[in-house]
């Protein structure tokens, strides 16, 4: 884990930052599907820089939370407050709106366009306006636009998919596509951005690579926040870690601290191994 | 500044071409010039925003009927006239679209032309207002500022429209919201994450496609001077859906060139082989359904990147 080698000061930020107001609280989130409780009480703050993780094991409600700050599921009880604004049920483009920005754990590009395209969906948030003044083709306009080819050029050559600007999204190997999904992302200029198992289906590599990423992400003082399944990946990459069980929160806190948690050992009694090895 | 060019030149050159034709082919022509203005603003509903909507031809004869309905029922100036048949078209076309976007593919498919059955329905039931089955004749384009608009120079004003929407809709898709029309075609979801308001994508995008149909339908009344029922029924709402495939649909030159295909197809065909023309056509269709799913734009597309690679 320590190979791995974090930023120096950076664990100091993150303590730093949990003193500040956290950008995104949730209270008593919770969500029910008929009669099962998916999420139960759950209490999140995410903090400005800083990097979440929620792990669980499979049905523990990480993705329900997830997609209940994306705005994909509507929470049966609890809120949502982001920047100071109850965001508490809206839809997901709402949330997006206000810069909260996903990936998806299966990769969802918009096929018909290029990579340069698909980055300038992700500017939807930031571009839209009067349609008159786009039929008018004002200067304004024009240089919005112009200035938007530039700016997603400069994210695709970020996350590391320089040469394929022009590329058709379809000759994209799955790890490119993952990072195809961060660029989108990040052209909203999020303050929040929600990881869907971003480690998931890469090869050790692109891990490598996609740690580095989530750090400078963070490193601009977006917050973020990760689900992941990979322990190890996660481990050596968050701050803080929240572990979920059950649809209910059973730990939280640093990396060493969740893994010295007789808490979370047992309820990853059948996954010693994974522990260990994180 | 290039594409103003290019804009001016094509005005120039299709203008000019309308002095230079007898009245059967103006006739032609002319009608070659609304299929194609139809078919851009088609392609943008059906092949870039994706939606499967029937409703494009109707608008068509909603703007060509209210147009006269406006002039010499109600009585209005045309400039007024003008504007109350664009907001008739926008309004029915939000009327329709707000619950039908709701609707998905085959729903919304349904729905369409459900309305577009009912706007024969209600063309051939309206009595005196739409002319019952017969429609509305015996009117012409009252005189612009004491000149009256004919021959060649009406032709112009229908170059205009086609330039027009040309521009209008080559504007709207390079910009944020053409992005968002095939964001939410490709994947909702998705789409949606990006902060895309998919409802209100979905109904601006049937509203503005509409309401130039209605603008193209306004120009058509005063090319036949009359307007009936048959004019505006499902063969031609069919027609136009052929042509933005035949063509290459999501493309605007693939518009174009499904447009006059399959506008000039039966022209060249019925000397030579009568009614049989109509069998050529669905082979057509089938072909390129089965061979060249990106239709005829497709195969110039393929052309061209392998000279590129060569």
């Amino acid at each position: 884990m320590n190979a791995r080698g974090r930023q120096p000061g950076h664990g100091d930020k993150a303590v730093a930052s949990t003193q500040a107001r956290p950008l995104l609280v949730a209270r008593g989130l919770a969500k029910q599907f008929g009669g099962l409780q998916a999420v139960a009480d759950l209490d999140l703050d995410v903090h400005e820089g800083e990097i979440l993780g929620v792990i669980g094991p499979n049905g523990a409600g990480k993705s329900t939370t997830f997609n209940m700050i994306a705005g994909a599921l509507e929470p049966t009880q609890g809120t949502l407050v982001f920047d100071g604004e109850d965001l508490t049920g809206l839809p997901a483009h709402a949330m997006a709106g206000r810069g909260i920005m996903r990936t998806f754990q299966h990769n969802k590009p918009f096929a018909s366009m290029t990579v340069r395209e698909n980055v300038m969906v992700g500017m939807h948030r930031r571009l839209k306006g009067s349609l008159w003044r786009v039929l008018l083709a004002g200067a304004g306009v024009v240089r919005a636009e112009r200035e938007a080819v530039r700016r997603a050029d400069e994210l695709v050559s970020f996350v590391g998919l320089g040469d394929w600007h022009d590329a058709d999204v379809d000759t994209l190997s799955f790890g490119q596509g993952r990072l195809l999904e961060i660029a989108r992302a990040l052209a909203a200029e999020p303050r929040l951005i929600l990881f869907d198992e971003p480690a998931a289906g890469l090869t050790p590599a692109e891990c490598e690579r996609l740690t580095d990423i989530i750090r400078q992400i963070a490193r601009q003082g977006i917050a973020v926040l990760l689900i992941e399944h990979d322990m190890r990946f996660l481990m050596g990459l968050a701050d803080r870690v929240v572990v979920l069980n059950f649809g209910r929160k059973i730990a939280q806190g640093t990396p060493a601290e969740i893994r010295a948690d007789p808490a979370v050992v047992e309820a990853y009694l059948g996954n010693v191994g994974a522990m260990a090895d994180a | 500044m290039k594409s103003l060019a290019g804009f001016l030149l094509a005005g120039l050159v299709l203008s000019a071409v309308a002095f230079m034709l007898g009245s059967y082919q103006t006739d032609v022509y002319r009608k070659l010039l609304l299929w194609i203005t139809l078919a851009l603003g088609y392609n943008f509903l059906f092949g870039i925003a994706g939606q499967v909507a029937f409703s494009h031809f109707t608008f068509y004869g909603i703007g060509a009927y209210a147009m006269v309905i406006l002039l010499f029922q109600v009585g209005l100036p045309l400039p007024l006239a003008i504007v109350a048949g664009i907001v008739v078209c926008v309004v029915l076309a939000l009327v329709v679209a707000i619950p039908a976007t709701r609707l998905e593919g085959f729903y919304l498919a349904l729905a369409t032309l459900a309305f577009a059955q009912l706007f024969i329905v209600v063309l051939n039931e309206g009595g005196s207002v739409t002319g019952g089955p017969g429609g509305l004749a015996n009117y012409r384009l009252p005189d612009i500022l004491g000149v009256r608009v004919t021959g060649p120079w009406y032709t112009v004003v229908i170059v205009f429209l086609l330039l027009g929407t040309l521009a209008v809709l080559w504007r709207l898709d390079r910009s944020w919201f053409g992005r968002a029309c095939r964001a939410v075609r490709d994947d909702p979801q998705a789409a949606q994450a990006m902060g895309i308001n998919i409802r209100t994508t979905r109904i601006v995008a049937y509203a503005v496609t509409s309401a130039l149909a209605g603008v193209a339908g306004m120009v058509y009344a005063f090319v036949d001077n009359t307007v009936n029922p048959p004019i505006f029924g499902l063969e031609n709402a069919f027609l136009l859906l052929f042509m933005v495939i035949v063509g290459g649909s999501g493309r605007p030159a693939g518009a174009i060139v499904g447009a006059i295909l399959l506008y000039l197809l039966p022209f060249f065909l019925s000397p030579l082989i009568g009614h049989h023309h109509a069998l050529v056509f669905g082979v057509v269709m089938v072909a390129v359904v089965l061979f060249q799913p990106k239709g005829l734009i497709g195969i110039w597309d393929g052309w061209m990147t392998r000279r590129r690679a060569a």
